[in-house]
């Protein structure tokens, strides 16, 4: 029996988490490596920025492990508790692969997306699932949170969540029960341009 | 440029967009709403076990508004409960009947606890024949889902890839497992709710348990086989009591099939039983003995 389809499939998933790897790394501070998006900065004079879980750090410097194995050192440059992110900068000793937001078009329900993370040391780990719900439009304001039907575990925290053409929809932050809660991309956009404006030096 | 991947994407989402629109969600419990399907023009399908009041129900419509809806009738032995919407133009989600799921179909199922749809993914898991339920109902097909279940999830539909119902989910008959109750077990059961509000099924009035029958004496009565029934409880005035069985009974055989489980009663009981006589034999102080019992309309929530 062939299959070209499932094998389409196979090769297309294996491409997509491929990219997605690149643009993930791992945070370690104390205990056990979080994970982390690589961000464009745009114009901060050549350092990169990487978003994460407030809660993945402890203290003010991270060590942050690309996916070809490079090492940086990183200072916490922006921390916020209750939306649980932050932003690491450090210095990039090659071209990086950043996150590309997904603007539009707006997320659907039963969409296709995919986790990167390092859940207990298994490096890039990936996991695929559907969009769980999206809020309705009456429901005022911009959603909290996306909600997604994929299994996560400690690990991939402060990672991305993304679409199937892989652009970041949201940064896993926790999990409720077997639901994924990721905060939405153009929030993470938002609180970084609001607490992270570039100093030139 | 469009690919496999892109386009499972999209299709699984016009499947939960065009299925959705049939999802309800059901106010008739005081936790979180439950879900339910709009099965039928003016018909919402929903579980049982979701309703915990005949009265005051409403329905959250997918845009939103919440209406009233009255109880047509319940069914605790499948899970399944019908409700009646009066003044509404709901589409109606398209039913698969024809082909049953295969195990590792890819499936989604919906729910709508609030006025937001919810989705979530999986496989099935196992399909088998008919089964019964732990209060004897029949079901054509057992279906077993390897997905998450959410609070609320039940009487929502499980969909297919194209968006087709093939049952409606519940959490209620398995403990721990989700289970879908198939289309054609809803279909008939939605027919008997509306025309009669309640499942009609037979029942004896005894309460049974699994024993062996002395080697000795039942090659002496010679047995098929060494399990039967013991008659523990005979509810007094019911109708096996009003046929002569006794406390004590060793029930053998119903209409010539052994029976050494309860749920062997339970499948001689189906509604079309009440009032129609079953040959019973049973073992009476060492001796075989035929009884003729007739059995009655099982009274709401009662087992056998």
């Amino acid at each position: 029996m062939t299959a070209p389809m499932t094998a389409g499939l196979a090769r297309e998933l294996a491409a997509a988490v491929d990219e997605l790897r690149r643009m993930t790394v791992q945070v370690r501070t104390r205990g056990p490596a979080g994970a982390g998006v690589l961000w464009d900065s745009e114009g901060s004079n050549g350092s990169a920025l990487v978003i994460t879980n407030a809660h993945v750090l402890r203290g003010d410097q991270a060590r942050i492990e690309l996916s070809d194995g490079t090492v940086a050192r990183a200072q916490v440059v922006a921390r916020d508790a209750k939306r649980d992110l932050a932003a690491l900068e450090f210095e990039p000793s090659r071209e990086l692969l950043f996150a590309v937001v997904r603007d539009s078009p707006p997320l659907r329900l039963g969409e296709v997306v995919i986790a990167i993370g390092h859940p207990g040391g298994l490096v890039g780990a990936a996991t695929l699932g559907i969009i769980h719900r999206v809020e309705q439009e009456r429901e005022a304001g911009a959603p909290r949170w996306i909600r997604a039907d994929v299994r996560l575990a400690p690990g991939f925290s402060g990672g991305p969540l993304a679409d199937t053409t892989g652009r970041l929809v949201g940064v896993n932050t926790m999990m409720q029960g077997s639901l994924a809660l990721a905060v939405p991309a153009a929030a993470v956009e938002a609180w970084v341009r609001r607490s992270h404006t570039p100093v030139a030096r | 440029m469009s690919t496999v991947l892109q386009s499972l994407s999209t299709e699984l989402a016009d499947a939960v967009q065009s299925a959705g629109r049939a999802v309800v969600a059901i106010h008739a419990r005081r936790r979180i709403p439950a879900s339910g399907v709009h099965w039928r023009p003016g018909v919402i399908v929903a579980t049982h076990h979701t309703i915990s009041r005949d009265e005051n129900i409403t329905v959250t419509l997918p845009d939103g508004t919440t209406v009233p809806a009255s109880l047509a009738g319940r069914d605790p032995s499948t899970d399944l409960a019908a409700l009646k919407l009066v003044g509404q133009s709901l589409p109606t989600p398209s039913i698969r009947l024809d082909t049953p799921p295969k195990v590792g179909e890819l499936v989604i199922a919906l729910g709508r606890p609030g006025p937001s749809l919810t989705a979530s993914w999986g496989v099935v898991s196992r399909v088998d024949g008919p089964w019964r339920t732990w209060q004897g109902a029949e079901i054509d097909s057992l279906l077993r889902l390897d997905l998450a279940i959410y609070d609320g999830f039940s009487g929502g539909p499980l969909i297919d890839g194209a968006g087709r119902v093939l049952g409606i989910n519940t959490s209620a008959l398995a403990p721990g497992v989700p289970v879908t109750i198939p289309g054609a077990t809803v279909e008939r059961v939605v027919t008997e709710l509306l025309e009669r509000g309640t499942i009609r099924r037979a029942y004896l009035g005894i309460g049974t348990q699994r024993v062996r029958v002395p080697e000795s004496l039942a090659r002496k009565l010679e047995l098929q086989g060494d399990e039967a029934l013991l008659i523990v409880s005979l509810e007094p005035g019911g109708p096996a009591d009003r046929d002569g069985l006794l406390l004590g009974d060793v029930l053998i055989e119903i209409e010539g099939a052994v029976v050494s489980d309860p749920a062997d009663i339970l499948a001689k009981l189906g509604g079309d039983r009440v009032g129609r006589p079953l040959t019973a034999r049973v073992i009476r102080g060492g001796q075989m003995k035929t009884l003729q019992v007739t059995p009655g309309e099982r009274p709401k929530s009662r087992a056998a």
